[in-house]
């Protein structure tokens, strides 16, 4: 064909971006394609590529081991012949990108550059995540060198995103704005950020490690319980009567299966020291953290195997050998570099005549500053998710209103700084002419969700499909302003990216074995808190099928609008009536009907497919099942949820004992299809549950490994005399999950 | 010129007949089942949540499928990313062709009716700014390419192309005629 007088292309983006990307990023992206070219040619091994990947923040995503079920049957997904890209991932099978943003900071140009990278490498659409990093999906392993490039001549990294590393530092969003802070902690998150980045002292560890910081104690924003390492801004007078600033610490917090509170070493700790002893700490984690069984190698299991005050007592050790660094304190030097400088005077916003949406967009999305005559303005994101050209849209708003004041949050929101109160309205048409202007931030119907089936390789329910859902029937109702003001958080699996735990009605991602058939379900979880920066996790009452979740949300919230006391909080609520009135009330929607009468119960939400939880990559397994399986893991729910109503009534030692009970009940339904006279002694039980069931690796899930199966052993092993309330917490979560895993196992056997 | 990696070709829903972008997922999963193209279809991802979004997206090895809502208006958009000739012309042709062919699948989908396909207007869209960025230049080198195809398709009837959008998305090409004509007689003009 025809062809007119080509312009000369670029050979490359190397070549074109070479003067615009820091030298040394640049020879580590470099170094990365390279690698990328040993490993095609075979001259990597899988594992160590992978992990090489993953600290470049380039991920796996569901279906990348060439197999997916397409509702009928399960196909072979035909990808070239060339190497993995780690163990049982194709490499042609798109991935996902993940970009950090330390503290959710970024420029108008920046934003403008995550638009074109997406648009040229991904699908166009740019995720928000819970840690305030942004992610592309189904992007091509061979283009993420040039996408680093890309991203790296906007002063941006993806390095140790992902893998066993320091994650994206967090931060409360308002920091520097907000009415109630101690003090603006940009400064010292950002001079952690990129201190601890490719430090030699973060290289080692056995898993993830993730900060966070926050400017005041009793909010939500920084969320700093749920860390392995947080701070929390503290001011104080000195003894020559100059303010200190300094910080409360905590460490050891975490979510995921085994969710753990963080606890408090030091109530201020001076700013001088909140970098070398997150450094002691990392040497501390990297040299006695577990190495080799992943389900128990996040500090918080450090924490537990050591003991708080012997964790905290060798990180002191450890500081105190540490030789000095001057990049502890240099930047303590210029704490006004960070400072963000308003775009335009601060204005009132008078009285008059305003666009219609305005007042009622307003009312959840504009919030006073500090500064008199400004507010920080939130662009309510569903489900964390922004076009190429709505990025560009907001970059344009910030420019023209605000500079580069723009932050991610981790509810996967945006929200623009030092807007002046007379520009709201027209920061509203702007943001509405974009598609942006959605009400509603940090209410009910902006409900966060980590990606579940959608993309990722672990989910069990599909947390998005639901959440769009939820979203969409709660912003149709109209709702009470106290249950308007709840908070709700989907995970598809336990492993809680969607911060099930923390939310007023936390949901997740379970299946359930019905008949021959399996359904989606979510469990609830109440009792979580994210307030007192995630001061409380909840504990599930029950599975609900997912596509009865609305339903089911709609008859707690009515309850908690009809029955609630002046003032009374969600959780006080829940406390004072008890969980098990709540399970009452959806017991009717906990029984599933036939395939034939309610098939719809066996598809997922935006998924027509038969639902299976086989493109997990569950495999086949042996066994023998018998219909009373069923009934004993019934049996075992009901007695955790029993647990938890000992919990709640103040009897730690007898809901932990109880929640072992409801274990050892499930782990005895399973052993009776092997030896049918497995007696109730609890040492016979789990005698014949290790000989049949974890020896064997029946019960090992295909990413935990044998973890369930070892909460087993250690709560049989367990004293249950005087249990601390936070154990028999941790217990019943424990027992939650191995009935759940102890479900999956049933369903694997009945397959095979 | 070299080709560009990324082509994207638009064939805009008829106004009214435009279907909820959630219609088509059930449609792209049969795609999946029945193999109804011949190339490597991985997934169905549903992005019907975002405002001008994608839509609903079939996700593949060398191309994608979505019911598209960009623009504000609902369509079928076709995502080359990899594979396929270098030859720009061709490279060109062959999205238009593999475009025209998925519309009509759509509209050949009882379960979608009365969606249609308004054949006298095609957005072209090059997400490779390296190869094609968004100047007069690279427009004037794609212009014979994109008429070429034009004309095949649409039999020599006259056509417009014009460039628009922001000057920051990827160059978007709009091509316009003014005589309406049936889709499958675009897709065999376009497959002879």
């Amino acid at each position: 064909m025809a062809t007119a007088e080509p312009p000369a292309s670029p050979a490359s983006w190397k070549e074109l971006l070479a003067d615009r990307i820091d030298p040394d990023l640049g020879r580590e992206i470099d170094i990365f394609e390279t690698q990328l070219e040993l490993r095609k040619q075979g001259k990597i091994e899988e594992r160590l590529f992978a992990e090489t990947r993953l600290r470049r923040g380039a991920y796996g995503q569901r279906y990348d081991n060439g197999q997916r079920h397409d509702g009928l049957v399960s196909q072979s997904l035909a990808f070239p012949d060339v190497p993995t890209k780690g163990p049982h991932t194709m490499w042609d099978a798109p991935g996902m990108q993940r970009i950090k943003i330390p503290l959710g900071r970024l420029t108008a140009a920046q934003l403008e550059t995550l638009a074109e990278v997406a648009e040229d490498y991904s699908d166009g659409i740019l995720h928000v995540t819970t840690r305030q990093d942004f992610q592309l999906h189904f992007v091509h392993i061979d283009d993420t060198p040039d996408l680093m490039r890309r991203l790296a001549a906007a002063g941006i990294t993806t390095r140790e995103a992902c893998g066993n590393t320091v994650r994206n530092v967090t931060a409360c969003p308002y920091v520097g704005v907000c009415t109630d802070e101690s003090f603006d902690v940009t400064p010292y998150a950002h001079a952690l950020t990129y201190f601890l980045l490719g430090h030699p002292d973060t290289q080692d560890f056995g898993r993830k490690f993730k900060v966070a910081f926050s400017g005041c104690a009793d909010h939500a924003c920084g969320l700093v319980h749920m860390h392995d390492l947080g701070y929390v801004a503290r001011s104080r007078t000195g003894r020559d009567g100059t303010l200190e600033r300094g910080f409360a610490v905590y460490l050891g917090g975490g979510l995921g299966s085994l969710p753990h509170q963080a606890k408090l070493v030091d109530d201020f700790m001076a700013e001088g020291e909140a970098l070398p002893f997150a450094q002691a700490l990392a040497r501390v984690f990297a040299r006695l953290g577990e190495k080799k069984n992943r389900g128990r190698a996040r500090l918080k299991f450090l924490v537990e195997k050591l003991g708080f005050d012997e964790l905290v007592r060798l990180v002191r050790e450890e500081r105190a050998k540490l030789p000095a660094d001057a990049r502890w304190t240099t930047f303590l030097d210029d704490l006004a570099k960070h400072e963000e400088r308003p775009l335009k005077p601060g204005s009132t916003l008078g009285i008059g005549t305003f666009p219609a949406g305005f007042a009622a967009w307003s009312a959840t999305n504009v919030r006073p500053q500090r500064q008199l005559g400004y507010s920080v303005v939130t662009i309510t994101l569903p489900l964390g998710d922004l076009t190429a050209a709505q990025a560009r849209a907001l970059a344009d708003i910030a420019r023209r209103h605000c500079g580069d004041t723009i932050r991610t949050t981790v509810d996967q929101n945006i929200v623009l700084r030092w807007v002046p109160d007379a520009e709201a309205p027209a920061v509203y048409e702007a943001l509405r002419d974009a598609g942006l202007a959605s009400p509603g931030a940090n209410t009910i119907t902006d409900v966060t969700a980590c990606p579940g089936t959608d993309t990722c390789k672990l989910g069990i329910s599909s947390s998005r499909g639901l959440s769009s859902v939820l979203s969409e029937h709660l912003a149709k109702r109209e709702l009470d302003p106290s249950v308007r003001r709840l908070q709700v958080k989907a995970s598809g699996c336990f492993n809680a990216c969607g911060q099930h735990h923390i939310a007023d009605i936390g949901l997740l991602g379970v299946a359930r074995k019905v008949g021959n058939h399996r359904v989606p379900h979510f469990q609830i979880v109440l009792g979580g808190e994210t307030t007192r920066n995630a001061g409380a996790y909840g504990l599930a009452i029950g599975a609900v099928p997912s596509k009865r979740i609305p339903e089911a949300v709609d008859r707690i919230t009515d309850l908690y609008a009809r029955s609630k006391r002046p003032d009374e909080t969600f959780q006080a609520f829940v406390q004072r009536i008890g969980k098990l009135k709540v399970k009452q009330l959806l017991e009717d929607l906990t029984v599933v009907g036939s395939h034939e009468l309610e098939s719809d119960l066996y598809s997922d939400w935006g998924d027509p497919r038969e639902y299976t939880t086989g493109d997990m990559g569950v495999g086949e397994c042996a066994g023998e099942v018998v219909p009373f399986v069923q009934f004993g893991l019934a049996a075992s729910e009901r007695e955790v949820f029993e647990a938890q109503m000992l919990l709640d009534a103040g009897q730690p030692s007898a809901a932990a004992r109880r929640a072992f009970g409801a274990m050892l009940t499930a782990a005895q339904s399973l052993a009776r299809t092997q030896n049918q006279d497995v007696s109730d002694e609890a040492d016979v039980i789990v005698a014949e549950f290790r000989k049949h069931f974890h020896d064997t690796g029946l019960f090992h899930d295909p990413f935990a490994g044998d973890k369930f199966a070892q909460s087993l052993f250690r709560a049989h092993e367990a004293s249950y005399d005087d249990v601390a309330p936070d154990v028999a917490h941790r217990q019943i979560e424990e027992a939650s999950l191995f009935i759940d895993a102890a479900h999956a196992c049933y369903t694997k056997m009945d397959t095979a | 010129m070299r080709a560009p990696t990324r082509i994207q070709v638009k064939l805009f829903a008829s106004p009214a007949t435009d279907v909820p972008s959630r219609a088509v997922i059930p449609v792209f999963h049969r795609w999946i089942q029945t193999h109804a193209i011949d190339e490597l279809l991985i997934d169905v991802t549903d992005y019907g949540h975002v405002p001008r979004g994608p839509g609903v997206l079939l996700i593949g090895h060398e191309s994608d499928y979505g019911y598209d809502l960009g623009e504000g208006r609902a369509g079928l958009l076709y995502t080359r990313k990899r594979g396929g000739s270098d030859d720009l012309g061709e490279r060109i042709h062959d999205a238009t062709r593999r475009a025209l062919r998925a519309a009509h699948l759509l509209e050949s989908d009882g379960s979608l009716a009365p969606l249609r396909f308004d054949t006298r207007e095609l957005l072209f869209r090059f997400p490779d700014r390296l190869h094609a960025p968004n100047d007069a230049a690279t427009f004037e080198a794609l212009r014979a390419s994109l008429g070429s195809t034009c004309d095949r398709i649409w039999s020599g009837a006259a056509h417009t192309l014009s460039r628009e959008g922001d000057p920051r998305a990827p160059l978007t090409v709009v091509a316009r005629t003014e005589t309406a004509m049936a889709l499958d007689a675009l897709v065999r003009r376009a497959t002879g």
